[in-house]
């Protein structure tokens, strides 16, 4: 069965799933026609130095997938839907073995002025060395971005993902998995277009992976920012953490639904999930919902939890005692929340560069 | 009782201050008066009603006044919103600092003298100098900058820094409440050290609250007061302190009681 009709034999799913609670799949589909399949345009991709010049010997990006998985998972609606608009619009990011990089890398994905979409292939060679920025901006209505890949044994990968779309709608699948002994950490920042829906799903299907999943996601105006994450461990002495901080404004509202999944067989896995909801307005609304499913009993620790609280007026007044006036010291607190997860994104360097995007979303004095 | 003279030279002057919180009345009818260059303390037991003076004095929205004024330089502070205060040069250092997780101490610190010194104080190689300074004074590390403010300190750390703070900020008015709880002598000694060096010589003015005579040895107020239930019962010399730290509160409370009674 091919990609097109694969998608079309899948039942709409309806607000009893798990993923599909607060946001409407018709919602998010390009058309609002969940039964077509529509032609969508390519964005411009752009891999680039941290400096602006040329990438390191040893990645490179080029046209085509050759093979790709979508991870078993809640369901494979988007996945399926978004191989099945991609075929024009297909791409491998290939890292070489041992490829290492004093600087982050950035993807530059332009997804232009209309409907766009692209599949991305990640293949990541064993002991590689990389801090990957994945950058997505555009002015069009929609955008759709399916990543898969695999992370070589022993690698090191600092991925982080941030979307910077005036408006529209942005639909984005991630499907990883992770190899023996690597270690990523993978980041979302998210802070423009008016509506997401991310499902990212991550496979420690080998002993040794450590997985640390972060969000900073900062909601504002009428957005609606919708991430569901997936974190298996099928592998003994596996490792996970995810932290995922949203705030929201005006009558915005952000979700966040975690599924957390221990295979039998996983000994010693570690794992624990946690949202943290900051509510700016009267309006704003979080959900998130923190989900387990462990069947190994000899795991080192498994838990979840979530808070959602407005901003916290002792803190206001501390820094409003240091000469913060009260927007200074709004704007302050609502980076510094963020910070918490950005700082954990990457290297010194990728920070830096993460913060000064942060703030010039905020307009405000450094975190 | 009062506790000084009116004085137009005062850089603080409280006069007949009436508050609370929530409805209950905390503060009696309080009136102090410090000069520049002088060091007050105020001592007291347990809910005396010292933090509330400081806070009122800082601006806390939660404590409302119902009476009297707080003039800095001859400004009512009341009319001021707290970070309008803190640029005026109020300064408090809190008996419980609050945790800024994902706020870098470093930034912090630009930012708050930024604001209150102005754009110039907080940029170059002369902050620099003056932070590193600033810090070595105090012994805290070089690495505590890229912390977030007050998230993880043990309680001297927390302590060192808002002297830090003290000492970058240059306020007209320090208040430090309770700054030498939970510190050990060193401790104490090292904060004591950085309040001589931020008030001493200069014309600033710092307001002591604490309940022991420990940090009074090495700062050496001018006056001491002694508040109980919401009342300067008692003003004197430093000597004051050691005479509460040998006889205790219910000293002080039969000696007032014995001058009401004459």
């Amino acid at each position: 069965m091919d990609s097109v009709a694969e998608y079309l034999s899948l039942d709409e799913p309806d607000r009893s799933s798990h993923l599909w609670r607060y946001t409407p799949w018709r919602g998010i589909h390009p058309t609002g026609d969940v039964s077509r399949v529509p032609k969508l345009e390519s964005p411009v991709l752009g891999l680039i130095g941290f400096d602006g010049g040329a990438v390191p010997d040893g990645i490179s990006i080029e046209e085509g997938v050759h093979s790709d998985i979508i991870l078993p998972g809640t369901d494979a609606l988007t996945g399926t839907f978004l191989r099945a608009v991609t075929g024009n619009s297909q791409w491998t990011l290939r890292v070489e073995p041992e490829f290492s990089s004093e600087h982050p890398v950035i993807l530059d994905i332009d997804a232009g002025d209309s409907a766009s979409v692209l599949h991305l292939a990640l293949k990541v060679g064993r002991l590689s060395d990389l801090e990957l920025v994945t950058r997505i901006r555009g002015s069009g209505e929609w955008f759709g971005m399916l990543r898969t890949g695999d992370i070589g044994e022993g690698s090191s990968i600092n991925d982080v993902v941030v979307s910077l779309m005036d408006d529209g709608t942005l639909l984005r699948v991630d499907s990883i998995s992770i190899g023996r002994d690597a270690q990523v950490r993978a980041g979302t920042v998210s802070s423009g277009s008016e509506c997401t829906k991310a499902d990212l799903r991550y496979r420690m299907d080998e002993p040794g992976g450590s997985l640390r999943v972060l969000g900073s996601i900062l909601a504002a105006e009428s957005m609606h920012l919708d991430h569901h994450v997936e974190i298996h461990h099928e592998a003994p002495e596996t490792f996970s953490r995810l932290a995922w901080h949203s705030a929201c404004d005006g009558d915005s509202r952000t979700v966040g639904t975690g599924m957390l999944r221990v295979a039998d067989g996983s000994t010693g896995a570690d794992a624990s999930q946690v949202f943290h909801n900051l509510l700016l307005s009267a309006d704003a609304e979080a959900d998130s919902i923190p989900e387990l499913e462990v069947l190994e009993h000899e795991v080192v620790g498994c838990g979840h939890g979530t808070a959602n609280g407005p901003i916290d007026e002792d803190q206001v007044f501390y820094l409003e005692s240091r000469g913060f006036d009260p927007s200074e010291a709004r704007r302050a607190l609502i980076a510094a929340f963020l910070n918490t997860t950005l700082s954990e994104m990457g290297s010194d360097s990728l920070h830096d560069w993460l913060v000064g995007l942060l703030n010039s979303e905020l307009r405000t004095p450094d975190a | 009782m009062g506790s000084g003279e009116s004085d137009i030279e005062a850089l603080l002057e409280i006069r007949n201050l009436h508050a609370g919180i929530d409805d209950t009345q905390i503060l009696k009818g309080i009136d102090l008066s410090i000069a520049p260059g002088e060091i007050h303390a105020i001592m007291g037991r347990n809910g005396s009603g010292k933090t509330t003076a400081a806070n009122i004095i800082m601006g806390h929205p939660d404590f409302e006044v119902e009476e009297g004024d707080v003039l800095l330089s001859g400004e009512n502070l009341l009319d001021l919103e707290p970070w309008e205060r803190a640029r005026e040069g109020v300064f408090l250092s809190f008996q419980y600092p609050q945790a800024v997780p994902g706020l870098q101490v470093g930034n912090f610190l630009r930012k708050s003298v930024a604001s209150i010194r102005g754009e110039e104080a907080a940029k170059g190689a002369d902050f620099r100098r003056e932070l590193n300074e600033a810090m070595d004074t105090l012994d805290i590390p070089r690495n505590f900058l890229s912390r977030y403010v007050n998230d993880g300190f043990s309680g001297g750390e927390k302590k060192r820094f808002e002297i830090l703070q003290l000492q970058l900020l240059r306020p007209k008015l320090a208040i430090l409440d309770e700054t030498d709880s939970g510190l050990d002598i060193d401790g104490i000694k090292t904060v004591a050290a950085g309040v001589n060096a931020a008030i001493r010589g200069t014309e600033s003015a710092a307001l002591i609250i604490t309940h022991y005579s420990r940090i009074l040895e090495h700062v050496r107020p001018d006056k001491v007061h002694v508040l109980i239930d919401g009342r300067i019962v008692a003003t004197g010399g430093p000597e004051l302190a050691t005479e509460l730290e040998e006889n205790g509160y219910d000293w002080i409370e039969g000696r007032v009681g014995a001058e009401s009674v004459a």
